[in-house]
């Protein structure tokens, strides 16, 4: 990236922007310039109180992964998504362990005190086909995600989005569905390993769905839609209650399917991601996306969205940073601003979420290695936000500081 | 962090004394809630259940742990009551305490009581307003310029 601009430290920023709390700035920093544990840490979250699942989403098949537990929390209850794998980053945070406490510390010098969620009871345990639950659902602190589809097709004719490590070897940049993981997850033991879950008090205030995109079908997406389909009603068998707080993390449908969705299952909001609003980027970056079947296309489903799910009930995220990415993107940071401010206006007015995540140009992705902005960007570009968001009187309990950890922007929306 | 005062840890702990929190709102203005969870767990800090994320004391509470604000509380039995101010050191929304405190209120409010997370208050300042106490430290600073004459008059 050629943008011409100086990088400002955490502190200098926190000085400067005075209404973006320190926490979030870390936050932010922490995922864009990534983690990495010292040996302590990585041996005292090996230990039975916070051990984390075997393989995530995100790990690859590497053989010297060690579980790791989720989420950063910072003091504040600010969760932070952010993974330790080694040689992805130029300049991390390191997470070290002192005195039974983690630290997080920038070139050896403290930062804050920083801790993980515990190991979910859950996981360990077996669903009656002798799946491991840990394999099913994975925990954030108090979200319980859910992949049931672990393959995503636009892999198949080299059309991923570009920035894209899902459920890939991220060395190899292949997917891995099939190979490390079962591609499809059976409903059956979905709705097990929820009850277990549930079994745990006040450990989860939300249920999370998301899989790589499966456009096949005589419509469509139709298949994909039918096993959302299946797999919310499945989980919703669980609750006493019709609708339960949850969200959906899925490809742009026609409304038709959107209200399937919403009239068959007891699913609370739906979030089709633009992933990057420019258009020639879109087109670029999110070449399947593109394909099935265009921006506009994607736009549109989530404003019809809002006519089934109501108002502030549907999301649409998009990777801050890669509208930068070479060799198409913008070069400027005015630019880049002004493109996700009118998006967010956009969406906002018409009662949609637009909410940011820091783009990790993780090695082996088509982005791999490429520079992110600078820090300074992510703070106006969360400010600039929740200030629109707010002017349309829109917030983000769908995914806030506790559901799931990406957002800076719906961090800061906590004194809203 | 500094062991609280045995007296103040038996205040703390006991689910019968009045216990209130003070913070300030955006604009300055005091505002006060009860907190009965509040009580000490490590006998260091002071922790208590929050029940929803959009109250006034919440996001108060936020306001303080973003920007190093303080807070107060009091807790009180009888004649014997206890003022301390100090900071939100952590919001907890998972963890051992989180667990401890839902299962408490659970105990208490029955099995769909629910908190949102726990506040951990790190104390900075105690202050011992216990009347007896009061008057004497009152004694001790002004003499007894302060007293009524009838209090002082000899018994008939
Ligand atoms: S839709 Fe894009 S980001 Fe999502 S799994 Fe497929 S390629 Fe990856």
């Amino acid at each position: 990236m050629t943008i011409a601009v100086e990088e400002k430290s955490l502190s200098v920023l926190a000085e400067l922007y005075p209404d973006v709390p320190r926490s979030i700035i870390l936050k932010l920093d922490l995922q864009r310039r990534g983690i990495a544990f010292t040996e302590a840490t990585a041996e005292a979250t090996s230990e039975p109180y916070y051990r984390g699942p075997d393989q995530t989403a995100f790990s690859g098949k590497d053989p010297n992964h060690r579980p790791f537990p989720g989420p950063l929390l910072l003091r504040d209850g600010t969760t932070v998504i952010a993974s330790p794998i080694p040689n992805q980053f130029e300049n991390p945070y390191t997470i070290d362990y002192v005195d039974g406490r983690f630290r997080i510390l920038d070139d050896g010098r403290f930062i804050d005190e920083v801790d993980f969620s515990p190991r979910p009871e859950f996981y360990g345990k077996t669903t009656s086909r002798g799946v491991p639950m840990e394999s099913i659902a994975w925990s954030r602190p108090q979200r319980l995600d859910i992949y049931p589809y672990r393959y995503c097709h636009y892999w198949d004719t080299k059309d991923q989005c570009k920035f894209c490590a899902f459920f890939t070897d991220i060395k190899q940049q292949k997917q891995l569905a099939g190979d490390a993981y079962a591609k499809v997850v059976d409903p059956e033991d979905i709705y097990e390993t929820v009850r277990e879950a549930l079994k745990e008090p006040g450990r989860y205030s939300q249920i999370n769905l998301t899989a790589g995109t499966d456009y096949s079908g005589d419509i469509p997406f139709e298949k994909e839609v039918g096993r959302y389909i299946e797999v919310l009603q499945a989980i919703g068998r669980n609750f006493a209650t019709r609708r339960f707080p949850s969200q959906l993390i899925a490809p742009a449908y026609t409304k038709r399917q959107v209200k399937r969705l919403y009239d068959e299952t007891g699913l609370s909001s739906y979030c089709p991601d633009i992933e990057v609003w420019d258009r020639e980027l879109f087109k670029w970056i999110c070449s399947g996306k593109e394909k099935w079947f265009g921006r506009d296309y994607w736009i549109r489903s989530a404003l019809h969205a809002v006519e089934v799910f109501g108002k502030g009930n549907v999301y649409t995220n998009f990777v801050a940073g890669v509208e930068f990415a070479r060799p198409h993107g913008f070069t400027s940071i005015e630019q880049a601003l002004d493109s996700n401010f009118e998006a967010c206006e956009f969406f906002a007015k018409n009662g949609v979420v637009y909410l940011s995540l820091v783009w990790t140009p993780w090695k082996g992705t088509g982005l791999g290695g490429q520079k992110q902005p600078p820090l300074e960007y992510y703070v106006r570009l969360v400010r600039g936000l929740v200030e629109i968001r707010r002017n349309y009187g829109l917030s983000s309990a769908n995914d806030d500081f506790k559901h799931c950890g990406n957002h800076g922007d719906s961090d800061l929306e906590r004194l809203n | 962090m500094a062991q609280l005062p045995e007296e103040l840890l038996q205040l703390l702990r006991d689910p019968s004394s009045g216990k209130v929190v003070g913070t300030i709102d955006e604009d300055g203005t005091p505002h006060l809630v009860t907190k009965g969870s509040l009580t000490s767990l490590d006998g260091e800090t002071i922790v208590f259940a929050e029940g929803f994320e959009g109250t006034q004391s919440n996001r108060n509470l936020v306001r303080s742990i973003w920007y190093d604000r303080r807070v107060s509380i009091n807790v009180t039995k009888g004649f014997v009551s206890y003022q301390l101010k100090g900071r939100p050191y952590q919001y907890l929304i998972t963890g051992s305490v989180f667990r401890t405190m839902i299962d408490r209120a659970r105990e208490k409010r029955g099995p769909k009581a629910d908190i949102a997370g726990v506040w951990v208050i790190v104390p900075e300042e105690i202050r011992n307003e216990s009347p007896e106490h009061r008057a004497a430290e009152e004694a001790g600073r002004r003499g007894h310029s302060s007293n009524h004459l009838d209090v002082l008059k000899a018994a008939e």
